[in-house]
């Protein structure tokens, strides 16, 4: 079954559900190099969307654009406007359809991944997410079907946490704290891994 | 903190609510408590809408130029911070007149950002915009990298011009097209005297001397290029006035309209001292001032200090900037 507007829900669902739970450890995480909030960003995205889910339009690009407006009208936060910049991108990208292939998860990755390094202003290699958007990209070309993909992403999130946990941040907030990042996972790359288990644990 | 407020957190609405109190022939909130202000005849029907936003603390930028021949609405933040995508959507189905947007704001992250993706979910329902970025503080970057410039005081005259073409019936392409030379033609400067103090931080955003002044600084605080003894009015005009036509050439013939603003603090008696050099220095060059504009149009709290800006004019330009326009704070 491709992508559609009811499939959204139910990942967006799961997704919310587990913020719940990966608030506190995000929290932390950001505030070891950061003002300590991007757990209770998530929250707020999470029961934002959360909100919406049960009357999307059969449009995925107009479901996922309102998911959008929910995610704006809850958060001004930067890591929430990341996220709403992705999410945007896939959104004008499947405008129109009612279902959308699986096979194109590749391509969304890589709008979403060059939508938030034009607005962002972020480059591959500053230690965000978009790195993690990257390596999901690789990962997911030529996949076509949903277990496969979603678990391809959860192996590339944690092999670029990994590959980019001894580097510096080199952006935001988390640049002032330099060498001090050194060692440490980027919280913006985590909560995406956390979003993508909240939707391998609900298949 | 000395300033006369109720409570730090309502200090945005509480402004809002007695400037449309204040000015009704003017200005409307969109809704009870929005921090989203329109014109108050707006939507006008086959009129491009022209909507700009930004953080408070700066009036009468944005809210302020909301009016006949100006904009059609604004999306307010807290004092110095952006405004939320969402508010910008707001602002611009409020000033959506069928005839599309256009967006003009200030090159800071937040704003540039969230007005990208309130551009994105507008153009999702079919409404089409256009975007100008004011980049015009010569002291934020150098000329090689001018797209990295901060957007101050400049912003008016893409207003006024847009403004003007709007209502002249231009189309968005048109309006457009206006609304960017006039951003190209603009540059400006900045010194600071004393710090501003946002309410919610209560303490002033940067410590300076009795004595002493800072060149180039920019309208939240921003560092500039030095800091140094108190000068005499002449000396900072000249040194201002240096750096903008090192800039932006204004010779012989040229006409240009010249802007000495106040950061908040500073009296007109003040400005009127600094537009007496740079009257004699344009005039020595040969340049010819149109529309001369002294006062507050860009303003940073309660900063003292003064910015200059230079709107080099063709004759379609400098046509716009005479079109009649009018708001609580400007009328031409």
């Amino acid at each position: 079954m491709p992508l559609t507007s009811r499939e959204l829900a139910s990942g967006f669902a799961a997704i919310a559900a587990r913020m719940e739970v990966s608030a506190e450890e995000l929290n932390r995480l950001d505030a070891e190099i950061g003002d300590g909030d991007l757990g209770v960003t998530m929250v707020r995205i999470g029961r934002g969307v959360g909100d919406v889910l049960d009357d999307l339009p059969d449009d995925v690009g107009m479901a996922l654009t309102k998911c959008v407006q929910a995610i704006t009208k809850v958060s001004g936060s930067s890591y929430a406007t990341v996220v709403a910049i992705a999410l945007m991108s896939a959104a004008k990208a499947c405008k129109g359809r009612s279902e959308v292939p699986w096979s194109e998860m590749s391509a969304l990755l890589a709008g979403a991944c060059q939508a938030t390094m034009e607005r962002g202003k972020a480059a591959l290699g500053d230690k965000t997410v978009i790195d993690a958007l990257d390596a999901c990209r690789q990962a997911t070309a030529g996949l076509d079907e949903p277990a496969a993909i979603v678990a391809a992403m959860g192996r590339a999130v944690n092999e670029v946490l990994e590959r980019m946990r001894p580097q510096p941040c080199r952006i935001g907030r988390a640049r002032i704290f330099g060498d001090k990042t050194v060692g440490l996972d980027d919280p913006g790359m985590v909560a995406f891994r956390c979003m993508i288990e909240g939707i391998a644990g609900g298949k | 903190m000395k300033k006369i407020l109720n409570d730090v957190y309502s200090y945005v609405d509480e402004m809002l609510v007695g400037l449309c109190a204040a000015h009704p022939e003017y200005y409307a909130q969109t809704a009870e408590g929005a921090r989203v202000i329109k014109r108050s005849d707006a939507p006008i029907k086959g009129k491009v809408g022209l909507v700009t936003g930004g953080g408070s603390g700066h009036l009468p930028v944005f809210t302020g130029y909301v009016g006949q021949g100006l904009l059609d609405a604004a999306a307010i933040g807290d004092v110095f911070a952006s405004p939320s995508a969402d508010q910008m959507v707001e602002a611009m189905r409020a000033a959506d007149g069928g005839a599309g947007i256009l967006c003009i704001y200030g090159n800071y992250g937040g704003d540039v950002m969230n007005f990208s993706m309130a551009r994105d979910l507008i153009e999702m329902e079919d409404i089409r915009t256009t975007a100008v970025v004011l980049a015009d503080d010569v002291a934020s970057a150098k000329a090689a990298e001018a797209e990295k410039r901060r957007g101050v005081a400049g912003l008016i005259y893409a207003y006024k011009v847009a403004g003007a073409a709007a209502d002249a019936g231009e189309n968005l392409d048109e309006v457009t097209r206006l609304a960017r030379k006039a951003a190209d033609s603009v540059r400006s400067i900045g010194a600071a005297l004393t710090s501003c103090t946002v309410p919610q931080a209560g303490k002033p955003t940067f410590q300076i001397g009795e004595t002493e002044m800072e060149m180039g600084m920019g309208i939240h605080g921003e560092p500039g290029v030095w800091r140094g003894p108190m000068r005499t009015a002449d000396k900072i005009a000249a040194e201002m006035m240096d750096t903008l036509l090192a800039d932006q050439r204004l010779a012989a013939g040229d006409r240009a309209s010249v802007l000495i603003n106040s950061l908040g603090a500073t009296p007109p008696e003040e400005l009127y001292i600094l537009y007496r050099y740079v009257k004699r220095r344009l005039d020595d060059l040969g340049v010819k001032i149109v529309m001369p504009l002294v006062g507050r149009y860009a303003t940073s709290m309660e900063m003292a200090g003064v910015s200059f800006t230079f709107c080099k004019l063709d004759e379609e330009l400098e046509r716009y900037l005479k079109a009649p326009a009018e708001c609580a704070f400007w009328k031409v």
